[in-house]
């Protein structure tokens, strides 16, 4: 076994070091990469950005929360609950609140920034603001040496694994998919090829915020449930959409998983605060010479 | 007209029986990681003015007086709790403030609190809450300061421990609470060796807990972080296999913690509590807080009850609810009083230089199917 001394005199051990910072910055960086995939086609689809995002992730977690401790579903039924619900209600949503801003960027923000005050103290009225624990999906560790992987986050893994392979076939292989991408794309094209963009915006909203929620359902178990737990995964969806370029998925799951990485490999080497300054420099230098993002298109 | 007449009369008679009005303001976290704590305050405070209220109001002078609770959510933050401290003291008018919460918050507010002479209890953990300079602000709990180090002193011996990890919220609170257990396990003859900050808002703890783990250590150490993000710490580093013992020097949170991580990760864990569950007054206190708000009493909230009674009782001293010069004086000079926690004095001459803290017993639990078992019973001095 290696074993490093980096650490002033600490001895420290290296091989666990690693693996356990990798597996842990894969997990966390599928949950960056739920949330900030729906971000970036919320984007694609309205030019807004929507700032109730986390709001969403926060409605997930109660609904998965409320699913399993009060209605008894099990888990699976939990998350598929709430794709549904959320997806509704980010349909209706788009319908009443947000038709008129589709493309106004500036409003569109402000409207969202009004959407997610009144969802999270909608949410603190219902829930108060206890931060409320779910049952873990499953107990247990596997090891595989001296890396622990826990099983709840495992099931997170496989979770996020097939919504994403889902998302894919439905935006790479159905008709509806199609559309979508198109209307990201380019939104008078593809009306005049006859796609109904009317019908693309609230689908193509309802799907962003519903991927939000299933990232908090997939997370409850795993942290813990309370109204103010949006705004983190919502920065983070935020730093992701900008390294891999606004508008760009293949960028957002490129750069989902390059920061989970960085911040659970950089965390065991400098202390945490360093390593977050290191990451919005390094996000500030990217808007200043690459504001397109890693696989983002420029001029748009 | 009768109608009238009789709505008049009643008016009338309103008017003449109407008490006075005492408003306490109360800044305190009600939402996000810190609730639990600022909850309890909150409650502490308005179970206190139930009590007198329930006697006909509080009698100051041989005026009656009702009292009233004002209450704003600081969310944790210095920023909200300055707004919320001018909120009060300029358009509520209120002399006397219960909270806030957080050190940061604390100091933040201090300022206005002190230019407008109202009289402020605080929970705020940080060295710098009280002094000479701050004459109105008290602290009616035990801190770090206080109990730190009795207590290390004994889990130290009592347990074997050598290395210690610790983690803690990057702000003023986290810095001090980490510089003063440093201090602490080391006179203890242990060693807190690998120490992390982290924004308060952080959820996902293994790359932490992983650096943490690697260099080897005993115990972990919890003073210091909002009974929420504990709770996820505890649960996160049992995920990753760490076996050794994790200890919360301060800051009750228990039932949180149990709540947050499950009863089979919190087992085990060492904490120092205001509480033993064989005082009779604080069961009958606690038993009251779940009739009349549904949850858990949290450990603060019999420091806080017995800190507004306090308040309350130097009121009626001193004759006064405006002059809190006055108010102020007669605070200090309450000695041996009776509360729910035992008999309570004001310390810290020396070490703050005021006497404006409190000094009570306390204990140390262990965890067990999520209640809290003593396992020592301390003062300011040593545990046994």
């Amino acid at each position: 076994m290696i074993r490093l001394r980096a650490f002033g005199d600490t001895a420290v051990d290296f091989t666990f070091l690693i693996g356990q910072a990798l597996t842990n910055g894969l997990i966390i960086g599928l949950l960056y990469l739920l949330m900030a995939i729906g971000f970036t086609l919320v984007f694609g689809v309205m030019r807004v950005v929507n700032f109730a995002h986390g709001e969403f992730y926060m409605l997930g977690a109660f609904s998965a929360y409320v699913c399993v401790t009060k209605l008894q579903l099990p888990f699976l039924a939990a998350v598929l609950a709430t794709f549904i619900l959320t997806l509704v209600l980010g349909w209706i949503i788009e319908v009443v609140v947000m038709k008129g801003f589709r493309g106004e960027e500036l409003n569109g923000m402000i409207a969202t920034i009004g959407l997610a005050m009144i969802l999270q103290n909608g949410a603190l009225m219902i829930f108060g603001p206890d931060p409320q624990s779910m049952p873990a999906v499953a107990e247990g560790v596997v090891s595989l040496g001296p890396v622990m992987l826990p099983m709840s986050r495992l099931y997170v893994v496989a979770f996020s694994l097939v919504v994403l392979v889902l998302l894919y076939g439905f935006l790479m292989h159905s008709k509806g998919g199609r559309a979508l991408r198109a209307v990201v794309q380019d939104i008078e094209i593809a009306n005049a090829q006859g796609i109904r963009s009317q019908f693309m915006y609230p689908l193509g909203f309802g799907i962003g915020v519903a991927l939000a929620a299933v990232a908090g359902a997939l997370m409850a178990p795993v942290f813990s449930v309370s109204p103010s737990i949006g705004s983190t995964p919502l920065l983070k969806a935020f730093i992701v959409v900008i390294l891999g370029g606004l508008g760009s998925i293949p960028g957002a799951a490129l750069a989902a998983l390059l920061l989970g990485v960085f911040e659970s490999v950089a965390n065991p080497f400098m202390s945490s605060s360093f390593s977050d300054m290191l990451l919005f420099g390094f996000v500030i230098l990217m808007l200043i010479f690459r504001p397109s993002g890693l696989l983002g298109k420029a001029g748009r | 007209m009768k109608k009238i007449a009789i709505a008049g009369l009643l008016c009338l008679a309103g008017t003449a029986f109407a008490q006075e009005e005492l408003k306490i303001g109360a800044i305190v976290t009600l939402s996000g990681a810190g609730a639990a704590w600022g909850q309890a305050m909150l409650y502490a405070t308005e179970l206190a003015a139930d009590d007198v209220n329930a006697k006909g109001g509080l009698d100051v002078g041989g005026k009656k007086y009702k009292v009233k609770v004002v209450p704003y959510d600081d969310k944790y933050q210095a920023g909200e709790a300055v707004t919320a401290a001018n909120r009060l003291v300029f358009e509520d008018k209120v002399k006397y403030i219960i909270g806030p919460v957080g050190s940061a918050a604390a100091l933040a507010v201090t300022p206005i609190v002190d230019k407008n002479k109202v009289v402020m209890l605080t929970l705020g953990f940080t060295d710098k809450a009280l002094g000479k300079d701050k004459a109105f602000n008290f602290r009616p709990n035990l801190t770090t300061m206080e109990t730190s180090q009795p207590q290390i002193n004994w889990i130290v011996k009592a347990k074997n421990i050598k290395k210690v990890g610790g983690l803690f919220p990057n702000d003023e609170t986290g810095q001090q609470i980490a510089q003063d257990l440093e201090k602490a396990y080391s006179k203890a003859g242990a060693q807190l060796n690998a120490k992390e900050f982290f924004e308060r808002e952080r959820v996902d703890m293994m790359p932490l807990l992983t650096r943490m783990m690697a260099k080897g250590i005993d115990a972990i150490e919890l003073d210091g972080n909002a009974p929420g993000t504990a709770g996820l710490i505890v649960k996160q580093a049992r995920e990753l296999g760490f076996k050794g013992f994790i200890i919360r020097s301060g800051g009750p949170a228990t039932p949180e913690i149990v709540n947050v991580a499950g009863n089979g990760a919190a087992n085990g864990m060492l904490v120092n509590t205001p509480i033993n569950p064989a005082n009779t007054a604080v069961k009958a206190y606690s038993d009251r807080y779940f009739a009349k708000y549904k949850k858990r009493m949290n450990g603060f909230s019999p420091a806080f009850y017995d800190g507004t009674h306090m308040l309350l009782q130097a009121m009626s001293a001193a004759g006064t609810t405006t002059d809190t010069d006055k108010v102020r004086v007669a605070l200090e000079n309450i000695k041996d009083f009776k509360g729910i926690l035992g008999t309570l004095n004001w310390t810290g001459a020396e070490v703050y230089g005021a006497a404006h803290q409190i000094s009570a017993p306390f204990y140390i639990a262990r965890v067990q199917d999520g209640q809290e078992v003593i396992e020592a019973t301390c003062s300011l001095t040593e545990c046994k």
